[in-house]
C-alpha cells in the first residue's frame, strides 16, 4: 500500500516530464511515418530505377524463392515497366487491345503511390493510346487541340516529374505464358517526339 | 543538473517510442481502411492516391507495387477461418464463393512476399484452372503431398500467407460493400 503511495507521487511529480516524453513519441512517430516514402533507399521506384531503362517497355525477371524485384506480385502475371523523366519527355504509350487476356496498367508517381489505374477493358475503341505528361506539357498539348473534337488520346497529369508504369498481363493457364508475354510485347512505350515545355 | 538528465532521458524514451510505434504500424498491415471478411483482409485504398500516410510508408519500404483499385482487389489470409496461424504442415481447403470477378488466383507465398519453390512447380492456382463438381461449387486443397482435383502445393517454408487476388472485378468501385460480400472458407484439415 505504502509502495503504491510512493508510485503514484513519483508519478504526478514527473508528470510534466511524462507528458514530455509521450509528446516526443508522437512527434518522432509522425515524422518518420510521413518521411518514410522520402528516406527509403528500396522503394519500388528504386529497384525499378536499377531494372528498366526510360522510355522502353522492359519485361521484369519472373520472382523466385530466392529473390523478386518486388514481393507480392502474382506468380501467375508476367510484369512489365515503362519508366518516365518528364523532364526530359512525355510518355507515349500504344497498343492494341485485343480483349482477349487480361492487360492491367498502373500509373506511380515518384514516391510509388498509384494515381491512375486501369484495365484493358477500360480502353476506348479497342487501343491503348495514352500520354502522360506534366501540367506545362498538357496546356502546350492542349493549345493545339481542334476545337471540336475531343481528345484521341487519354492524358494523364503526373503529378511528379518522373515515375513508372507497371504493366501486367495474367497466364492464366501455366501453358499460356507466351501469349501473356507476346500481349506485353504488343505495347509500346517512347518519349514522345518533340519535347514540349 | 537534475532537470537537464531528466530532459535527456524524457527525449531519449520519447524517441524510442515513437520508433517502436512508427515500427510497429509498418510491420503489421498497410495502415488504415482495411476491409476484413472472415481470415481475409485487403486494403483496397493502398492501390490509389487516397492510400494513407501508413500506408505510404509501407510501400516504400517493402518495395511492393499494390494492386490499382480499378485493376483489382488483393486480399491476404495469415490465419485459417478459426483464427489459428496458416502451418504448412496442415492440409486446409478453401472452398468457394469467390466474389464476381474476370479472373481470380490464389497463390501461397512467404510472409515477405516470396514465392515457395515445391517440387510440383506450381506457385498458385486460377479461376481458368479449377474444376468444379457438376453443381459448379469447388474445392481447392493446400498441402504438401499431392492431392487429386484442385491441389495448390505448400513447399518447404516454415511460414505462409495465402493470396487471393480477383482481377477486373466490379467489387473495387465500392470498396464499402466487400465486408459484406460472401468470401471464401478457409478450412484446416489433418495436420502432419
Amino acid at each position: 500500500m505504502r509502495s503504491l503511495t510512493n508510485l503514484r507521487e513519483t508519478l504526478i511529480g514527473n508528470s510534466p516530464w511524462i507528458a514530455g516524453t509521450i509528446i516526443v513519441a508522437g512527434i518522432v512517430h509522425i515524422t518518420s511515418i510521413l518521411a518514410m516514402p522520402y528516406l527509403a533507399p528500396k522503394d519500388a521506384f528504386a529497384r525499378l530505377e536499377q531494372a528498366a531503362p526510360l522510355n522502353r517497355i522492359t519485361v521484369l525477371p519472373q520472382p523466385s524463392s530466392a529473390s523478386a524485384l518486388m514481393p507480392f506480385e502474382d506468380p501467375a502475371t508476367v510484369v512489365a515497366v515503362c519508366r518516365y523523366d518528364l523532364n526530359q519527355a512525355p510518355l507515349r504509350m500504344r497498343g492494341p487491345l485485343s480483349g482477349d487476356g487480361l492487360l492491367l496498367f498502373s500509373f506511380h508517381n515518384r514516391f510509388g503511390t498509384t494515381f491512375y489505374s486501369m484495365t484493358d477493358k477500360g480502353a476506348l475503341r479497342g487501343r491503348l493510346d495514352v500520354l502522360v505528361l506534366n501540367q506545362t506539357q498538357l496546356e502546350a498539348v492542349e493549345a493545339f487541340d481542334p476545337e471540336d473534337e475531343l481528345p484521341q488520346e487519354l492524358r494523364l497529369l503526373s503529378p511528379t516529374q518522373r515515375g513508372f508504369v507497371i504493366v501486367r498481363s495474367l497466364a492464366p493457364e501455366p501453358g499460356s505464358r507466351p501469349q501473356a508475354r507476346a500481349r506485353i510485347g504488343q505495347i509500346a512505350c517512347e518519349a514522345e517526339g518533340n519535347r514540349r515545355d | 543538473m537534475a532537470t537537464f538528465l531528466k530532459s535527456l532521458l524524457a527525449a531519449a524514451i520519447g524517441v524510442a517510442l515513437g520508433l517502436t510505434a512508427t515500427w510497429l504500424a509498418v510491420e503489421r498491415g498497410y495502415g488504415f481502411g482495411a476491409v476484413s471478411s472472415g481470415p481475409w483482409t485487403g486494403w483496397p485504398k493502398t492501390g490509389s492516391d487516397g492510400a494513407d500516410p501508413y500506408a505510404r510508408a509501407v510501400l516504400a519500404r517493402t518495395g511492393e507495387v499494390p494492386l490499382g483499385l480499378a485493376e483489382g482487389l488483393s486480399f491476404t489470409a495469415r490465419t485459417d477461418e478459426a483464427g489459428a496461424k496458416l502451418d504448412p504442415t496442415c492440409d486446409y481447403i478453401v472452398t468457394g464463393p469467390i466474389p464476381p470477378a474476370r479472373y481470380w488466383t490464389l497463390t501461397a507465398l512467404t510472409p515477405r512476399g516470396l514465392v515457395i519453390d515445391n517440387s510440383a512447380g506450381r506457385t498458385g492456382i486460377t479461376s481458368a484452372e479449377i474444376v468444379r463438381a457438376m453443381d459448379g461449387t469447388f474445392a481447392i486443397t493446400l498441402s504438401r503431398q499431392a492431392r487429386a482435383g484442385n491441389w495448390l502445393p505448400l513447399g518447404n517454408t516454415s511460414d505462409f500467407v495465402l493470396l487471393l487476388r480477383l482481377y477486373d472485378t466490379p467489387l473495387s468501385s465500392a470498396s464499402s460493400s466487400i465486408g459484406a460480400t460472401p468470401m471464401p472458407r478457409l478450412r484446416k484439415e489433418r495436420c502432419a
